[in-house]
């Protein structure tokens, strides 16, 4: 069945939710998954959906735009095809990054750059600026045949320059410490952990 | 996606309140070793610690750099040397001390613990000859800590074996007199000593174990007071004991959890079992790394004023029942304040 990726803003107003599940609802589409923020005041969603049958990306966005029109939504619609997922972005265990400091125009993207040059892929990300200071928390997938330090070592240069500190950890450690559920090693350290023979 | 809040407070507890794994400590069981032989006691002694130590500063420094958290020392218990070394002069058990200094340096331990004799209920001739050699290891050694079990509850004391030992403390710190008496320091007189301690000096591989373990000693007085103290900023009328209570509990849990991830994963990583994680509340040089200050940030006025003994209390209880892993929680701390 054809999926879209759709996204939608606005200002921030009680109703919008109702509104554009209602328009996908009146199309037959069934939600995948489902991401809403709102930022300083604007409301942002953004969902998979699929549908029985084939619809334009305008009709999809037209549908929507009509059903919400009190809201004055900007809509974007993309359809999902799966080739253009190949090559697929590479794979890793799950780090959380974290980069706090004095706010400056340009971090977010040099740290990008960083991680860009050796293949580190940024699966999800939250930036926020309290006073004049500067907190970045990044989940990113740092491929198997890269350590830590060597991702540690880039941020820290790049945060000597910036004067903010940079601090990569296995997510593994914040749910041990947030999480009531057992303790986790991952997977790649299992395969490691055959039983030392006995001497 | 992780909430915000929650990787900024676990970042803080390691960044600014000094949480570390103070120690990864391995037992291994030395049993297997014994031989009536020297050379090939200390030959077998040397490969054994070897087999099961080699890699243990490679997977540390792979795992603190995983999640970037220190891993301040790295240690090796051993089964007591008076069970090992049985049948052997003093010639002999020097020697044996002797390699297990080299091993420890070898695979880049700073301690290793178990040159010890349990005699609470009479000793051996082994348990007297290892007592005797003390004085001599102590000083002549680096990295090698010894304990002797001198009385237990069920037992009675030992008073012949306290007699010796206070000749051997006396005669040790003469020996190392250079270096501030540093010798007794690596030299632990139990009463009741537990039946396996993994915690220097008196760290031993004990009995029902398995041939070898990891566990771990986290450090907690940083964290445990920033947390006491961002309880009392933010709590308009003050919190009640019962609040402290709970924020003291759910800090343990989280500084015991980190502990149990680094002793499970450099356990997984070399192959061996995991045992136990040791929350220990005793301070460190460093500022704010002080168990008094946990108190003195729970109100009491300073150490030693009205109150200090019930906030004690209060504060072990609350750490023992966060602790929720198959731990010790060491008073360590509490002892500085008497």
């Amino acid at each position: 069945m054809p999926k879209y990726i759709i996204s939608v803003t606005a200002a921030d107003r009680v109703g919008i939710v109702y509104s554009v599940t209602g328009a996908l609802l009146d199309l037959g589409g069934n939600i995948l998954e489902l991401s809403q923020t709102v930022m300083r005041g604007y409301f942002t969603i953004i969902l998979e959906v699929e549908f029985p049958v084939t619809h334009s990306a305008r009709q999809l966005a037209d549908t929507i735009l009509d059903r919400g029109k009190r809201f004055d939504l900007q809509v974007l619609v993309t359809e999902v095809r799966n080739e253009i997922l190949e090559p697929a972005v590479p794979s890793g265990e799950r780090f959380i990054l974290t980069v706090l400091g004095d706010d400056a125009p340009g971090i977010i993207h040099g740290i990008a750059g960083c991680l860009a040059a050796h293949g580190v892929n940024i699966v999800d990300l939250h930036a926020r600026l309290d006073a004049a200071r500067f907190a970045l928390v990044m989940e990113a997938m740092i491929p198997q045949d890269l350590t830590p330090e060597t991702i540690r070592s880039e941020l820290e240069r790049f945060g000597r320059d910036h004067k903010i500190e940079a601090y990569v950890q296995h997510e593994n450690i914040f749910l041990a410490t947030t999480e009531p559920g057992p303790v986790r090693v991952g997977p790649a350290v299992r395969t490691q952990g055959d039983a030392l023979a006995s001497h | 996606m992780h909430r915000t809040e929650d990787v900024l407070a676990t970042l803080s507890m390691i960044r600014q309140y000094k949480l570390d794994v103070r120690t990864v400590t391995m037992g291994i069981d030395l049993q297997p070793c014994a031989a009536p032989d020297l050379s090939t006691l200390c030959a077998r002694i040397r490969e054994r610690l070897v087999h099961y130590s080699g890699r243990l500063r490679a997977v540390c420094r792979e795992v603190e750099g995983r999640y970037g958290i220190p891993i301040v020392n790295r240690r090796i218990a051993v089964s007591p040397i008076g069970w090992v070394a049985a049948g052997q002069r003093t010639e002999g058990l020097l020697a044996i001390a002797r390699t297990l200094d080299a091993v420890a340096a070898e695979v880049g331990v700073d301690l290793v613990g178990g040159f010890s004799a349990l005699v609470q209920k009479g000793w051996t001739e082994a348990g007297r000859r290892l007592i005797a050699a003390l004085p001599e290891v102590l000083s002549t050694t680096e990295r090698v800590c010894a304990s002797v079990n001198v009385g237990t509850t069920a037992a009675g004391i030992n008073m012949d074996a306290i007699l010796a030992l206070g000749h051997v403390l006396k005669e040790t710190a003469e020996r190392t007199r250079d270096h501030d008496g540093f010798g007794c320091a690596k030299l632990v007189i139990f009463a009741n000593a537990p039946s396996d301690n993994p915690f220097m000096a008196g760290a031993f591989h004990g009995p029902g174990e398995p041939d070898c373990v990891i566990n771990i000693g986290v450090s907690g007085p940083g964290v445990v007071k920033a947390a006491v103290e961002d309880l009392v900023t933010h709590s308009p009328t003050g919190p009640t004991l019962g609040e402290i209570a709970e924020e003291i509990k759910s800090t343990a849990f989280r500084v015991t959890r980190v502990g149990e991830l680094i002793g499970r994963e450099v356990a997984a990583r070399l192959g061996v079992s995991f045992g136990i994680v040791d929350l220990s509340l005793a301070p460190t040089p460093q500022v704010g790394d002080s168990v008094g200050e946990i108190l003195q940030a729970m109100g009491v006025v300073r150490i030693g004023a009205p109150g200090s003994t019930a906030a004690l209390a209060l504060l072990n209880d609350a750490v023992r029942k966060g602790d929720l892993v198959q731990s010790w929680v060491t008073k360590t701390g509490a002892s500085d304040l008497f």
